[in-house]
């Protein structure tokens, strides 16, 4: 539908002219800036729409006039963090983690400097607990990458169904979808990603869910974390931009009617008391 | 028959009456759910009275369309069929369809893939046939892995039975590899040669199941379907036991020629509707049909007469324009749908329907696995829109694949929309699954009073 695409694209197409973005907004916006993106593993980690995350933060920098660079990291590709602002770790089935968990545990030292240099890390479902220092698969405890003080044990049931959370970095309640066995729990001095409304979240008692740690989000929210909570992603561009800038960048607000609209929905219908 | 098979029977049949002569409902589970309670070996009594045996169809996607295709073609054959053909394909629905009895030569059965462990060791058919392993609800079926396990072990339980499925997918391959060595006889189907169709967005790596090395590709269909191989083992696509060959696929409809190894040359198979994945389900059928003992002139006349008019490609025409109906449930089904937007000129309007219920999978993140940048390059289509419990998401996922799409009120409220365009322009209605029936039912409606 190429004709279509001038009228009725609302928020821009890829090349960047967005209706969202105010005339002349300057460096200070992010206009002209770059932000390369390290997607991990995404032919093994991709378990339910997680490719939805890298689209979200390629379309927001893109309508802001951001250049994003996506570089892919297949398997048997050792991955360098030197040039990477913000890096993305999916959800994989068990034999699939364990798959990248080897991958990525070759290139530890890295990935932890890495992080402990502020560079930004979403990490979400499985990805999310392989931050940790072990987890189970099935009876088996592996090795986790260790960039984050916490742990995975396994439980049952499974904890699955839609989830809301009150988080610091996002102006509306973070939801999403929850599909885990995994238990985790938060060593001292490691701050949840929020606290649950709704749902399960790390280990469904504590009322808490997902990690923040320095700039890096770990979160059970699988798949398409990011497009129906914008705040999140914007919290992540806005971070690793001040990292490769040396300087606090202030993003062009986008018109996320939307999206607002779609996380509102869904809030509305847990609210209300669906499970 | 035993007395309280007997008895189960006749409490399902009067519950069948009653729910069709009385109420007007569907009868294509409950009373196979009452039937079951008063003699949980219902399924394997009544199933011995088909005189030749019973055929079970499962896979992801296909499944009504292939044994509804397949029951036709024994029918056309002169043969008498029990079908589960509304798709209910749980033990309930099997059961239901069952219940009629009398002189039947066959029973043709689609089952839920996670089902057939319940299913199998009772019905014992003479052939399972599996069509495809997709992604599909891993809320409710969990991962691939899992699904794998319980065919096999339904195969397990049924030693007589032999497994036909598609050798041109690695995950489908893996379970007949795995029965096999349990002692069950597997015969491969395939398309023998590169479809060349456009390159998927999403096409995620598929790594060799028996020993973790990437799998290598001749060629690749769409989804994980096509020429495989390992590279560190013997894990490989297999020589196809019926083949299809010199495809065609257009925008009215598909034919291939059709041929069983070693035998005389192949047989010239086509029908007015579907896409690629259509070459699967009507090969698949094809194939168990011969095995089944139908003849090729059969098999044609039953797909000549086949009239979709379960929501599958269903068509509708609404005041002079045409709309065409048709189920998408998961990331290959919708990929599939939105090929086939392509393959005709005319200009379209596209409602997609989103719903979470129970059956649909509560979990809508695979919307974010289909392809739906290509709507963007299809220049045939002219509007979207969307509808649905979940039409929001729906909309966020198109405005980020660079497409803007109104919120509209139903299948009504889409085709308003599509005053606007010209004069030639079809309307498509893409739905999940139980987004289908209420979509169906309102296109009936309105085809009748505009």
């Amino acid at each position: 539908m190429r004709e279509e695409r001038q009228t009725s694209v609302a928020a821009g197409s890829s090349d960047g002219r967005a209706q969202g973005r105010p005339e002349g907004a300057g460096r200070s916006t992010g206009q002209g800036l770059r932000l390369r993106i390290a997607h991990l593993f995404p032919e093994l980690l991709n378990l339910y729409g997680d490719g939805g995350n890298i689209l979200t933060l390629v379309k927001r920098c893109q309508w802001r006039g951001i250049t994003p660079e996506v570089m892919e990291v297949s398997y048997g590709e050792r991955p360098s963090f030197s040039d990477v602002d913000l890096a993305f770790i999916g959800g994989g089935s068990d034999r699939e983690q364990a798959i990248v968990c080897e991958q990525l545990l070759a290139v530890g030292d890295e990935l932890r400097s890495f992080v402990e240099d502020d560079g930004v890390l979403l990490a979400v479902c499985g990805g999310y607990q392989l931050l940790g220092h072990s987890y189970l698969m099935g009876d088996r405890r592996l090795e986790g990458l260790s960039l984050v003080d916490l742990d995975t044990d396994r439980g049952d049931p499974r904890l699955i169904g839609n989830i809301e959370i009150e988080s610091r970095i996002q102006d509306m309640p973070i939801v999403g979808y929850e599909n885990h066995g995994g238990r985790t729990t938060l060593g001292p001095g490691v701050e949840p990603l929020g606290r649950v409304r709704h749902g399960h979240g790390n280990d469904g008692t504590s009322g808490m869910e997902g990690c923040l740690y320095r700039n890096v989000v770990g979160t059970y929210i699988h798949g398409p974390l990011l497009p129906k909570n914008p705040g999140v992603a914007d919290w992540l561009i806005g971070r690793a931009l001040r990292r490769r800038y040396g300087r606090a960048v202030e993003l062009a607000p986008l018109d996320d009617a939307q999206e607002r609209a779609a996380n509102a929905v869904m809030c509305a219908r847990m609210d209300a008391g669906e499970k | 028959m035993t007395a309280r098979t007997s008895l189960a029977r006749s409490c399902g049949l009067a519950s069948s009456w009653v729910l069709r002569s009385v109420l007007h409902r569907s009868a294509s589970t409950l009373p196979g759910r009452i039937a079951l309670a008063i003699d949980p070996r219902l399924i394997g009594h009544l199933a011995s009275a088909c005189g030749r045996g019973s055929i079970a169809v499962c896979g992801t996607n296909g499944k009504t369309t292939t044994n509804n295709l397949l029951a036709s073609a024994l029918e056309q054959a002169g043969m008498r069929v029990l079908c589960n053909r509304a798709g209910a394909n749980m033990a309930t629905g099997v059961a239901s369809a069952l219940l009629p009895g009398g002189e039947a030569d066959w029973g043709v059965f689609e089952v839920d893939e996670l089902s057939t462990v319940q299913v199998l060791p009772d019905l014992r058919p003479r052939l399972l046939v599996l069509l495809n392993l997709f992604r599909d609800q891993l809320d409710r079926a969990g991962e691939i892995d899992r699904v794998q396990d319980v065919i096999v072990s339904a195969l397990a339980s049924t030693s007589d039975t032999v497994l036909l499925y598609n050798g041109d997918d690695p995950l489908c391959e893996r379970v007949a590899r795995r029965a096999s060595r349990q002692g069950t006889e597997t015969i491969p189907f395939g398309i023998d040669e590169d479809l060349g169709l456009p390159a998927e967005r999403v096409r995620g790596g598929r790594f060799c199941q028996q020993c973790g090395a990437p799998l290598r590709y001749a060629w690749r269909q769409y989804g994980q379907l096509g020429g495989y191989s390992c590279p560190s083992c013997d894990f490989a696509r297999p020589e196809p036991a019926f083949a299809a060959r010199d495809v065609t696929i257009t925008g009215d409809g598909v034919a291939f020629s059709a041929q069983r190894a070693g035998g005389s040359r192949g047989v010239r198979v086509s029908a007015g509707w579907g896409g690629a994945y259509m070459v699967y389900n009507l090969l698949a059928a094809w194939s168990a049909s011969m095995l089944a003992g139908a003849d090729v002139q059969a098999f044609q006349r039953a797909v000549d007469a086949y009239r979709p008019d379960n929501g599958r490609l269903q068509r509708f025409e609404v005041g002079g324009r045409r709309v065409t109906l048709n189920l998408a449930k998961n990331p290959t089904g919708f990929n599939q749908n939105i090929a086939l937007l392509a393959a005709s000129a005319a200009p379209k309007l596209v409602y997609i329907v989103i719903n979470d219920d129970y059956n649909d999978g509560k979990d809508v993140s695979w919307l974010w696995d289909v392809d739906f940048e290509r709507i963007v390059d299809d220049p045939t289509v002219k509007l979207c829109v969307v509808g649905g419990h979940r039409a929001n998401d729906m909309q966020v996922r198109l405005k980020y694949a660079g497409v803007q799409a109104d919120i509209v009120d139903g299948v009504a409220g889409a085709l308003d929309r599509a005053a606007s365009l010209p004069e030639d322009a079809e309307a498509y209605v893409l739905t999940n699954y139980s987004a289908l029936w209420p979509a169906r039912r309102e296109l009936t409606e309105l085809e009748a009073a505009r």
